[in-house]
This record gives structure tokens, sequence and C-alpha cells, in this order.
């Protein structure tokens, strides 16, 4: 699960390739132009390099932050079947998590460096997991439509232009779609199910709509820097397109259970394009800075497990372990 | 103390404030690249890493984060550090000039000859 | 057959797999590395899978409905040892009591493999791999913590300390003993502790760990009979919360 294709739009875009050498440059446009990967050895912009750490980084503290949301109902999930289930989908994010770490890895940041950019507040992850799972249905919500905007994000990142991140997409996406035909499967139950179950999905459904469409994040400010970076490959889709693909896609399939959604603008027009209520940026703005309802909660958490984890791993390391930079 | 939605959150009794040394090199000890076989008779393939203290850990670890949905029957695992590979900057040494023609199975046509010979009997 | 010692048996060991599969899952997302975290839920998500398999089984024999004997009853009703209840503590502790409890574990299934009611028997040669690839992840971890360095071979002994009169309270007899074995369903806890010591204490000596002195040994029983520590009723009211919110709904 994952949000963020938002990469800060307020990076220069002339610095971007400041300093590069113009052929080695152009060999490498030319192989993403062809189509080809870039493997971690390979020549790239600084640029690129630190634009892919980043975005892949986040995509992996989302992946460890979002299992604690979820995480919240691991013990009381009901039933066989959904304790199973949501301990499955949990263990996933923590699994693409190691994947994207891998990744990024590969492009020379450490995990330990990556873990603590996360528990300092130095790095960010995706704004949707400062928010809190109250209730069961909060769960069911995020399982269904958070990871829904993540496979509509993923899908679009998996053909982009770095192989190591690509793969580990692939893997990822793989197993989304389990998560999605959970979540699914556990909203119609709740909306098709007692007085009792239907009221909380609804409250949950209402709770979550604003992070959801924030979820992709502002519209793009058209710029070189985003030019360049769709023309590397490394963002896929403009964050309103994707927007537009989840709200096609899911919509109707929540009006189709005769849920509301707390937007009465929202409809698609005659052009087919969805209209609705901007969501409150500035919100968004307040969360991502550490304003949000779990902000702080969540890293307290993320630094107690690494520091009640410490003893374990110092324990075993040996004296002739030696860190390199991953292969692939 | 975090007064948590998460009932394990508020059992481990966490301060908000909690700051904590950073964590140090190798603190997440080195890796291990991951092969799986997915079935008798397959070729192993390479999967991934996992940061392990040990050969044995690295295939406890492989075989569930590779192998937990059953696509595997055998795994290898070998430190990243031993595995020597070929440079990207040198994939042109596999751009070998395509008249090799003698070592293809495309290069040797005997139906001519056999024809030619049959039409001549 | 006797039905009511062969329910006693099941409920047992399911409600052993349960609690502990629960407890396991707590350290979904907070484990000391990525790829442990991974490896532990895996084997958490085993126990549960087992449990259910075994409530199956006294659904067959007249109980009722798998979800409704894990998420209803109180926890005075269940007969899991009280080892598997206790709080998870800090990871020495959770790996010392999937060591100790796994071990039993598989060596009680694979005297069921051959247990004269087929039903069990069947369910206990399908979990034979899980069950070795718990044991080989148990054996590797205590053994090398046991004897890594000062601090986690103290942390790994104290947990021992504390486990060990919990463990042995698993191999705990119920009033059908004799019949159990009369029939051949089961071999027996003597038995099953007796090859429990002998799998373990060389694994021990490998970790460098010490089994704590004879003397000492005092099993707490109880747990088989219902009675249990002040952890088990909070765990099973959390493990319900939600079922129980509305039980007349499917979840």
């Amino acid at each position: 699960m994952y949000g963020n294709a938002y990469i800060d739009p307020n990076d220069k875009a002339a610095m971007m390739i400041a300093g590069e050498d113009p052929d080695k440059l152009a060999a490498f446009e030319a192989r993403i132009a062809r189509g080809e990967k870039i493997e971690p050895k390979d020549w790239m912009p600084k640029e690129y390099r630190k634009q892919l750490i980043r975005m892949i980084e986040q995509h992996g503290h989302s992946e460890i932050i979002g299992a604690l949301p979820e995480g919240t109902w691991i013990t009381r999930a009901p039933g066989f079947r959904r304790k199973l289930a949501l301990m499955a989908k949990v263990q996933d994010e923590v699994g693409h998590a190691q994947l994207l770490y891998s990744a990024a890895e590969t492009l020379g940041k450490s995990r330990e460096a990556m873990i603590n950019d996360l528990i300092t507040g130095k790095s960010k992850y995706s704004n949707v997991f400062n928010y809190p799972a109250y209730t069961w249905a909060d769960a069911c919500i995020i399982a269904w439509l958070i990871d829904a905007g993540a496979i509509i994000n993923q899908v679009a990142n998996a053909k982009g232009s770095y192989g190591p991140y690509c793969r580990a997409l692939d893997r990822i996406c793989t197993e989304e779609s389990f998560h999605l035909k959970y979540g699914h499967d556990n909203v119609v139950t709740l909306a098709t199910g007692t007085p009792k179950q239907r009221e909380m999905v609804q409250a949950a459904l209402t709770r979550w709509w604003p992070p959801i469409m924030h979820f992709f994040g502002p519209s793009d400010k058209i710029s070189n820097h985003t030019e360049i970076l769709m023309r590397w490959k490394v963002k896929m889709a403009s964050n309103d397109d994707m927007r537009q693909q989840f709200l096609n896609m899911y919509v109707p399939k929540i009006w189709d259970l005769g849920l509301t959604l707390p937007d009465k603008n929202l409809k698609k027009n005659a052009e087919g394009k969805w209209e609705y209520t901007e969501p409150d940026w500035e919100e968004f703005k307040r969360v991502i800075n550490g304003g949000g309802p779990c902000n702080a909660e969540r890293l307290a958490v993320r630094r107690d497990a690494e520091e009640r984890g410490r003893w374990v791993r110092e324990a075993l390391n040996t004296a002739d372990s030696k860190y390199i930079v991953p292969l692939a | 103390m975090i007064k948590s939605l998460d009932p394990r959150i508020t059992r481990a009794e966490i301060d908000l404030e909690n700051n904590i040394e950073p964590l140090r090199d190798l603190d997440q000890w080195e890796t291990y690249e991951v092969f799986h076989q997915k079935r008798r008779g397959d070729q192993h393939m390479h999967v991934g890493i996992v940061h392990a203290p040990n050969a044995e850990m690295a295939l406890i670890f492989g075989k569930e984060q590779y192998g937990r949905r059953g696509l595997s029957v055998n795994l290898w695992v070998v430190k990243t550090r031993d595995v020597f590979a070929s440079d990207y900057d040198d994939s042109d040494i596999f751009e070998t000039v395509p008249e090799k023609q003698y070592r293809e199975a495309g290069g040797y046509k005997v139906m001519d000859k056999i024809n030619k010979y049959k039409k001549g009997l | 057959m006797n039905t009511e010692a062969i329910k006693e048996l099941l409920y047992k060991m399911a409600d052993d797999l349960l609690i502990i599969g629960h407890r396991n899952s707590e350290w979904t997302g907070l484990g000391p590395i990525l790829e442990e975290d991974i490896s532990f839920s895996s084997m958490a998500q085993d126990k549960i899978g087992q449990a259910q398999a075994l409530y199956v089984l006294l659904n067959d024999l007249g109980e009722q409905e798998p979800d409704t004997v894990a998420f209803t009853r109180n926890a005075n009703q269940f007969h899991s040892s009280q080892l598997v209840e206790l709080p998870n503590g800090e990871y020495d502790f959770s790996l010392v009591r999937h060591f100790l409890y796994d071990h039993a574990d598989q060596l009680r299934f694979e005297a069921l493999a051959n247990s004269s009611y087929e039903p069990l028997a069947k369910v206990a040669r399908k979990v034979k791999g899980e069950l070795k690839y718990h044991v080989f992840h148990a054996n590797t971890w205590f053994v090398k913590l046991g004897s890594a360095n000062e601090e986690s071979h103290k942390r790994m002994q104290d947990a021992v300390n504390l486990a060990w009169n919990y463990a042995l309270g698993m191999f705990e007899e119920s009033k059908f003993e004799d019949e159990l074995i009369a029939d051949g369903v089961f071999e027996g806890e003597a038995k099953l502790k007796e090859k429990w010591l002998a799998n373990i204490t060389p694994l021990f000596l490998k970790a460098g760990l010490s089994i704590p002195d004879g003397n000492t040994w005092a099993p707490v029983l109880g747990g088989r009979r219902g009675t249990h520590t002040e952890h088990l009723g909070p765990l099973v009211e959390e493990m319900s919360e939600v079922f129980r919110y509305d039980p007349t709904a499917e979840w």
C-alpha cells in the first residue's frame, strides 16, 4: 500500500541537470526513450538518483508506517477468516517495505540511513497514515480504497525507468490485488450487513474521504522540473490524472453499495471528467509537516520498535560482516 | 505515554518523546542474494535480497519473504559480497559480431543438397 | 472411542494454538527487523490456521462453529496452558516461548499423525511442513542468541527461567489420559514431555543456556481446566471485541 506520487514541486528545474556530462546525459535519456531500464551501476544524473531515492524511500516508509493504522485492528479482527487475512495483509506491507528499501539501497542509501531519516521525521511518508483507524470499518476502508489508490500509483510507476524499483513494484502489485479484493469484500460485507455494520462503514467512509482526496497530492504545477521527471520516467502520471482514474473506478462502486460520499459536488460531467470540491490543501500541508492527528504517535512507535529490536540485531552482528550495495 | 487506539501500542507504554540513538552502520546486517527454484526441474532464479546476520537466517528469512505464497521448492542464499558481477558499462562484450552462423542451428541448411542429390539420381 | 476425551484433547490443542498465534501476531509490524517480522507473522498465521482446523474437527463432533467457539467463549472456558497467554514481553521471552512451545507442538502432532482418530491424524500430517519450519526458526534463534553476546545470553536465560514452569504446565494431564492412550488416540502427556526434554536438552547445550535446576521445577497447572492468569481475560475480550459488537452479524 502506498501513497505519495507527490514529489515536492519546489525543486528548481534548472538545477536538475547542471554540471552533467552532456554526452552521458544524452545516452542516458536515449536509453530511457528506447524503453530500456536503468540498472544500479549505470551512469545516471545526480538528480535522477536523488529523486528516485527520495521517492522509493518514501514509498518504503509508507509501507512500514501503513502497517500501523491497519495493525490497530490486528488483535481484534472478527472471526478466523478476517483475523488471518488482516495478519497476512499487514505482513505484506512489511514485506513491501523490505522490497522497496532494498530497491532504494541499490542507489546507494543504506537501510540504516533510511530508517534514521524516517524516525527523526526528516523523511516523509504518505500522509493518509497520519489519520487514525477508529473502528474496524476504518481498517476495511483503508484496505479497499487506500490500497486501490496505491495500485493506481504503483501500476503507473511499475512502467518507470529504474529496473530495481519496477521489479519491486511488479511483485507488490500482485500482492496488492489480494489486498484490494480483501478490502472490497470487507466493505461489501459491512455495507450489506446489519444496520450497525452499515452505520460503521458509512462513518468510516465519511472520515476517510478527505484523506483519500489528498492521497495523490495537489495538482501538479506545470514546470520544466516535472517535464524532466516525466521524460526520465521517474514520474509516470500526473496527480490529477491518477485522482481522476481513482474516482472513475471507485466512486460508482461506492455508490453501488448505497453509501454516500461527503461531497455534494462530486459528479461526472458531460466530458467524462469527475468534478469535485477541492479538498483542503492547507490541512494537507499541515499534516505533512507533522500536524496530523497521528504523526507523533506513528514516529514514536517506529522509534520504539527500532529500539526494542536493537539488542537482537546487535547480538547477531559478527565482526567480519561487511555491507556492500546490493546488486539488483 | 501514548494512549493509542491500538491496544498493542497502549500496552507497550511508549513515551511520545522517546528520542533514540540513530541506527549505526550494519545495524541491519549485511545482505544475501536469494535464488529460488519454482518447481523441480526449473533453473534457480534470483528473486531479491534479505538482510541477515548469517546464512541460516538468510534462508529462514528468504523462505518467508520470497516463498510465503508457496511458489518455491528450493532456495539458495549467497552473500552479496561474494557475487562477482560483470559491469553494465561492459555490456558491449555481449554484442558479438553477427556472422557466427557456424554456431547457430540456422547456419546449417542441408535440404538444398539433399534435393539436388535426389534429382540427380 | 471416547468422544469426550477426544474433544478435550482437541480443545486444549486448538486453544493453545489460537492463543499463542494471537500473541505472536502482536509483533506484526513491530518486530526487531523487517525480515524477522515477516517470518514471525507467517508462523503466527500458521498457528491460527492450525487452531481453526482443529475447531473444525470439534464442530464435526457437535461443538459450535469455529468462529463461535473462538470468539464468544469467556477466558475460563479456554483449555490453553498458561504459558501461551503470558504477555509477549520483549523479543527474548517471545522467542523462548516459541522454542519451548513449538518443540512440544511438533512432537505432539508427530505422534498424532498415527492417531487412531483418523480426522486428527490427517490434520497432523498436513501441518508437518509448517512445524518443521517453526522448529528450524526457533532452534536457529535460540542457539544464536543464547551464545551471541553477554546481553543476549542473559536475556535468553532470564526468559527461560521465567517460562520454564509454565512450559512444564503444557503437559498437564487430562482425566482421560488412560483412555486416550488405550484407544491409541494419543500417546499421553508423560511420554510427550519425556521426548520434549530429550529434544531440547542438546539445543540448550548448543546455545550455552541452562535448563533450570530440577529442584525448582513446579509445573504451572490449571490451564487445561480453565484456570488462567489475569492475562487471558483481557486477551479474549480484546480478540472478540468486534465480533461481539454485533453478534448477529456476519463479518
